[in-house]
């Protein structure tokens, strides 16, 4: 339950926990439960293993892929760096040209970064104005060393959904591998892995209203898409990422992907309307900027108020929880640099915030969200240099 | 770590929230600084050597607010003299304001010093 005292609108941040899994989870946990080392062969550790086993079947069935192909992990942050270090170093043999966007989550760039370091070339793809990649801008950055390239699916600021099919395809005809970030996808967006050519895919599983500090990893397990592991010890998990299983958190994650197997379609349809009637709601608002297309996922809209100070805003919009588009704690307040890349000058990106609707956002939350947001720009410019009277 | 604190006081939160002293006064002496991405228009209206009245405008975070908020409420009916000695430092402890953010009121002081120039 949402406390009455916030509105509760950073759903792309983090979902609170399904009622069904804060129910079931005691249960997991308790001595009669699931507590025991799935690895153990006696009985507590096989009533563990077989929890962990249909939480398996549940995430894959929503991915569209085998549950021996994927991999647990503590959350997509984890899975992203598996994807990534693991694959670049684990073929660094054969090429060290890797090629992602400056618009991919941190998880992703930092990673990257980190393979700079090690001497790995990467190419950073600029967006399109709309902020999708291009496929002729990365088909000319293939090259014949080329090993990875990493692409989110669904953007965690603007919401801008990227075409995997395509790309994937793309790689696959080239050779190279594809990692995607689905941290904002998974749940919400039809994923189709027995079709899409994608060699990793990243979940986590409270995007989608299960706990934190679960996640998975998908591994295709073609030839050639092997990742090098990031710890050592134990050998769970053919090694990759080994470690005692938490089972009462993976079976949550099962939990919540059933959940959102069943709820997908309506899920979109909400939010679909509650993104309308945000829209409908803000729009007429002097020097407004829309950083999220029409065509994006409905749960995210990103806006931007010229002449706004974006810290001044969020502390207006309280009791409203959502997201600035900059890091507001610092000597220099830090634009968001998903936001300069799509072209938005820094007064603008620094103005942005980021409206997230879940499945249980309500119209008269979305309602007040919008009124608040009006009142507070025109709060913030009444008292700005420059105002009329 | 990184876990988020409250980053603005209770009196930080009081000012931005209500700021009386918002707005312009027509007529009256003004002074407008602009840097460390603040924006901070000052008016100031005498009765003799004394502060009679003083509005600000501003575009800033919110400690930059409540500062210029702060400044004017504490300075209204006092001399002239004293608004002119006006030091950042008094309201960067008292509110208080992160260290990080200090050049942001030293705009403010700027702009007090401007006033009249």
């Amino acid at each position: 339950m949402i406390p009455a005292d916030t509105v509760y609108l950073d759903y792309a941040a983090t979902t609170p926990v399904d009622p069904r899994i804060v129910d079931a989870l005691p249960g997991w946990l308790a001595a009669d439960g699931a507590f025991a080392n799935p690895s153990s062969t006696h009985a507590a550790g096989r009533r563990a293993a077989a929890l962990v086993s249909s939480a398996a079947e549940q995430v894959a069935s929503l991915l569209g892929c085998a549950p021996g192909q994927l991999v647990w992990t503590s959350g997509a942050t984890e899975s992203d760096n598996l994807a990534i270090l693991g694959a670049a170093r684990y073929r660094a043999g054969r090429g060290r040209h890797l090629v992602t966007l400056p618009t991919e989550h941190k998880a992703v760039t930092d990673a990257f970064r980190q393979l700079e370091r090690e001497g790995f070339d990467v190419t950073w793809l600029a967006p399109s104005p709309d902020g999708r990649l291009s496929l002729e801008s990365l088909r000319q950055a293939l090259r014949d060393d080329t090993q990875l390239v990493s692409v989110m699916h669904v953007n965690n600021e603007t919401g801008v959904i990227q075409d995997i099919p395509a790309i994937a395809d793309l790689c696959r005809e080239r050779g190279v591998l594809l990692h995607v970030d689905a941290a904002q996808s998974f749940g919400k967006l039809p994923i189709d892995l027995a079709v899409w050519p994608v060699d990793f895919l990243s979940i986590t599983a409270h995007k989608v209203y299960g706990p934190k500090g679960i996640g998975a990893l998908y591994v295709s397990g073609r030839p050639g898409s092997h990742v090098a592991p990031l710890f050592h010890g134990g050998g769970q998990q053919g090694g990759l990422r080994p470690g005692t299983l938490p089972a009462h958190l993976i079976a949550a994650f099962g939990l919540a992907a059933g959940i959102a197997a069943e709820s997908m379609r309506q899920d979109r349809a909400h939010l679909a309307r509650l993104r309308s009637r945000f829209q409908d709601a803000i729009r007429g608002i002097p020097g407004l900027r829309h950083n999220s297309p029409d065509d994006g996922f409905p749960g995210i809209i990103n806006v931007s108020a010229g002449d706004v100070d974006g810290e001044s805003l969020m502390l207006a919009l309280e009791p409203l929880c959502v997201a600035s588009g900059s890091a507001c704690n610092s000597a220099r307040t830090e634009p968001s640099g998903v936001l300069r890349a799509l072209g938005l000058d820094d007064a603008e990106a620094q103005g942005a915030i980021r409206f997230s609707f879940g499945r249980p956002t309500t119209t008269s939350e979305v309602d007040f969200a919008a009124a608040h947001y009006r009142a507070a720009v025109e709060r913030l410019r009444d008292i700005a240099p420059g105002a009329a009277a | 770590m990184n876990a988020v604190i409250d980053p603005y006081s209770a009196e930080v939160r009081r000012l931005f929230a209500a700021p009386a002293h918002a707005g312009r006064l027509p007529g009256a002496e003004t002074a407008r600084v602009t840097a460390q991405g603040v924006d901070i228009e000052l008016f100031l209206a005498r009765d003799g050597d004394r502060v009679a009245a003083l509005r600000f405008r501003a575009r800033g975070c919110p400690h930059v607010l409540a500062a210029a908020e702060s400044l004017c409420a504490a300075y209204e009916g006092r001399p002239v003299t004293e608004l002119r000695a006006f030091r950042a430092a008094e309201l960067v402890e008292r509110l208080p304001v992160p260290i990080e953010k200090t050049g942001r009121i030293l705009v403010l002081e700027d702009a007090v010093r401007s006033l009249g120039a």
